[in-house]
């Protein structure tokens, strides 16, 4: 035991005469940061890192078996999930991996910013963040490519067509990302060289020249309201308050970064557990048009502001939108590097990062339930709850085969089910008469369309009869006033009419 | 150190034991839509809606009626559900006149409903036959239909006289229901139509016609067109 020891020291002392590693690794490690930075906040930065190499890890394997060509992709996905023991934890690792590192970049980027670390002197370490952001988002496109299915080949479809829009090189920025005019093997050679080797290397060299501004500029202090940062004094402040009030990084702060990425690892290997690995969906084929592709969840936010915005909008949103934020938060610290750092005095700075939060959560609500998008199959695969049809006359019950079969459905949910394009009909009937009902299918009105010529007078007349049903069983279906008083007065007329007659001699 | 342990093992619990079994494990690849044939996922997707979940309950007729499988035969389902059928909302489905399922799948469905809902002997008796080999006298077809169904088809409760009902039901989807009735709804079949459901004698084959003759003359074949099919758009 004692021999291999020595050996051991020997062999480390000869590494350490070359390398010499041990000084600026013990520099590193036991550098005085603020005694207040030893906080959960600061974990985010060391988490996202983690994760990096979890991606970096588990990405690897997968290149083991993938097959980067347009016609085995969707294969190897599946003999990844199917064949190889563990291959679909594998993927399953990797998927999640990389919906962790975008949620934790974002939270890491959003507690930077809430704490001012952007500000004087961090300034470039605020800039080589944003773009190990964009990278991190690059990757997650450039992955869901990979992941060669339907939703990665409609996904580069629109990727591509908003590319198309850029002024003058449009169409060349196209040839340049898909390899060609069309989505073919070629296209998927070059995502395989972007995520592979391009962006995870540029991803390294920043994440390097990050980590190394974090370690020579020191971490950003607790902000204190009230203590401001100024270009002249800040330097000599933060160095007398690390000294005077500090510790070293190890042991000192480091364990919480080191829980906090043990946690996310095993957070993210349950997820992969419980939840498995994302798709293959179906086979990238674009003859099949049973499909209703979407983003991963990142992206849904995007795909949501661009089914709602109106169609003159589209190109100057995609084109100049991104360009504003990017521009933005590439000159923010130059803007603002010196002043408060504390959110209890920034209100805009807490204001604008809650909205965004809250726009960024909505829209991906919206993204996941799409209720703008028909469903293209409920007409055919939505059943007619039962307790709707209980009583129903052969009439009614017509009236909901036209409803299902004219493809009302689509739009319209009943129990539930069905599309969320226009309003919910569980309750229609108390909200709207029967004539009114009936001029609304004819005619249209709103976003509904006129479907007049293309049903029968039958048809219209079944289907009102059936919406005319559908209203709660204590509250009675929405009646015209107007006639009653005209079925009255028909009745008086009638009853006049008669007592006239038999006057008569 | 004593917690920490069995806290571990059982927390690893899931992953050691029978990784086959983990909830993550994808199920089987995705098939293309075409080559799909499982009967229960070519239903649900393609007839629940009219139909109803598991055959009944739906709308339109209770394909789990075995009465109406013994009825139908496989030609016959298969014309209707690769071509429609003519005057009823009924669509095609077959890629051959323009719907979504191949050959094989419309075979896969009329397998898989002939397994799940036909029963051996189902009607007991000899039916009349599923088409109608003869005309039918409306005239006496509206006193059988006044002696045997206006008990319950009064104009007012139930409506199977009105001709805009009639004028988007074929003749043939009458007969279907008034043989093999709807078991899932309360419509007795052919044996015991009549008051209440409680006829003494079955309707003969005569009947039936005379009763199909009778409703389809009722019928305001107009009214069933769609303003642009009748300028011959559509």
């Amino acid at each position: 035991m004692q021999r291999i020891k020595q050996t051991a020291i020997r062999i480390y002392g000869w590494l350490e005469l070359r390398l010499q590693l041990e000084a600026p690794v013990k520099d590193a490690a036991l550098h005085s940061v603020p005694r207040n930075t030893a906080s959960w906040w600061y974990v985010f930065g060391s988490a996202a890192f983690t994760l990096l190499f979890l991606q970096i890890f588990t990405g690897i394997l997968l290149a083991l078996v993938y097959v980067p060509a347009a016609g085995e992709a969707w294969n190897s996905l599946n003999i990844l999930n199917h064949q190889i023991p563990l291959g679909w934890f594998l993927r399953a690792m990797h998927g999640w991996g990389s919906n962790f590192m975008v949620a934790i970049v974002l939270i890491h980027m959003a507690q930077v910013f809430l704490f001012g670390a952007y500000k004087f002197p961090r300034e470039l370490t605020w800039i080589a963040g944003v773009f190990l952001l964009l990278m991190t988002l690059g990757m997650a496109f450039t992955g869901q490519v990979l992941r060669f299915d339907q939703d990665a080949y409609w996904g580069l479809g629109i990727g591509a067509s908003i590319l198309s829009r850029v002024p003058f090189i449009g169409g060349g920025l196209v040839h340049l990302l898909l390899g060609g005019p069309i989505i073919a093997g070629a296209t998927l050679s070059r995502f395989f060289a972007l995520h592979v080797f391009v962006i995870p290397g540029t991803m390294l060299l920043f994440v390097f020249l990050h980590v190394w501004m974090v370690l020579k500029l020191g971490i950003n202090e607790w902000p204190m309201p009230g203590r401001l940062v100024r270009r002249t004094t800040y330097i000599e402040e933060y160095h007398r308050q690390a000294h005077e009030d500090g510790i070293p990084f190890v042991p000192g702060a480091f364990w919480k970064d080191l829980t906090f990425s043990g946690a996310v690892l095993a957070a993210v290997a349950v997820c992969a557990f419980v939840f498995g690995p994302f798709g293959p969906g179906g086979q990238p084929d674009p003859a099949i048009i049973q499909t209703v592709p979407k983003p991963d969840f990142f992206f849904l936010w995007i795909y949501t502001i661009l089914s709602y915005l109106p169609p003159s909008m589209e190109t100057p949103f995609i084109l100049i939108a991104p360009l504003l934020g990017i521009a933005f938060l590439l000159a923010l610290p130059f803007w603002a590097a010196e002043g408060e750092k504390s959110w209890h005095r920034r209100p805009v700075a807490l204001l604008a990062v809650s909205t965004i939060a809250v726009c960024w959560g909505v829209l991906t609500h919206l993204g996941t339930t799409t209720p703008w998008s028909p469903h293209m199959s409920a007409w055919s695969s939505d059943p007619i709850p039962p307790h709707y049809l209980q009583i129903a006359t052969p009439l009614v019950r017509q009236g909901a085969v036209v409803f299902q079969a004219k493809q009302c459905r689509n739009c319209h949910s009943i129990g539930g089910a069905g599309g969320e394009r226009g309003p919910a009909l569980d309750e229609v009937a108390t909200r709207m008469t029967i004539d009114q009902m009936r001029f609304k299918v004819v005619t249209g009105g709103g976003n509904m369309p006129a479907y007049g010529k293309n049903l029968s007078p039958a048809e219209v007349e079944v289907l009102v009869s059936f919406l005319e049903t559908l209203h709660p069983a204590n509250e009675p279906p929405a009646y015209d006033a107007s006639r009653r008083t005209i079925e009255t007065s028909q009745a008086d007329d009638g009853a006049t009419t008669r007592t006239n007659r038999n006057a008569t001699p | 150190m004593r917690i920490l342990v069995p806290a571990l093992l059982a927390l690893s619990a899931p992953f050691l034991g029978g990784c086959g079994h983990a909830p993550g494990d994808p199920p089987n690849p995705i098939l293309r839509p075409s080559t799909v044939t499982d009967f229960t996922a070519l239903y649900s997707q393609n007839c629940a809606a009219c139909h109803g979940a598991n055959g009944q309950n739906g709308p339109a007729i209770d394909l789990a009626n075995p009465e109406y499988q013994a009825l139908v035969d496989d030609a016959t389902l298969r014309k209707w559900i690769s071509g429609g059928m003519p005057g009823t909302e009924m669509p095609a489905f077959c890629q051959s006149h323009g719907g979504m399922l191949t050959d094989a799948q419309v075979n896969a469905l009329i397998a898989g409903m002939r397994k799940e809902w036909l029963k051996a002997n189902a009607f007991g008796a000899a039916a009349p036959p599923y088409a109608q080999a003869q005309a039918g006298d409306a005239n006496r077809g509206a006193q059988s239909y006044r002696a045997r169904c206006a008990g319950c088809h009064e104009p007012t409760r139930q409506q199977v006289t009105s001709a805009d009902y009639l004028s988007l039901v074929a003749d043939q989807t009458l007969r279907s229901i008034i043989i093999a009735g709807r078991p899932d709804i309360g419509q007795p079949d052919w044996r015991h139509d009549g008051p209440v459901g409680n006829a003494t004698t079955a309707l003969s084959t005569q009947e039936v016609d005379d009763i199909v003759t009778y409703l389809g003359s009722l019928r305001n074949v107009a009214s069933g067109q769609a303003a642009s099919s009748a300028q011959g758009g559509r």
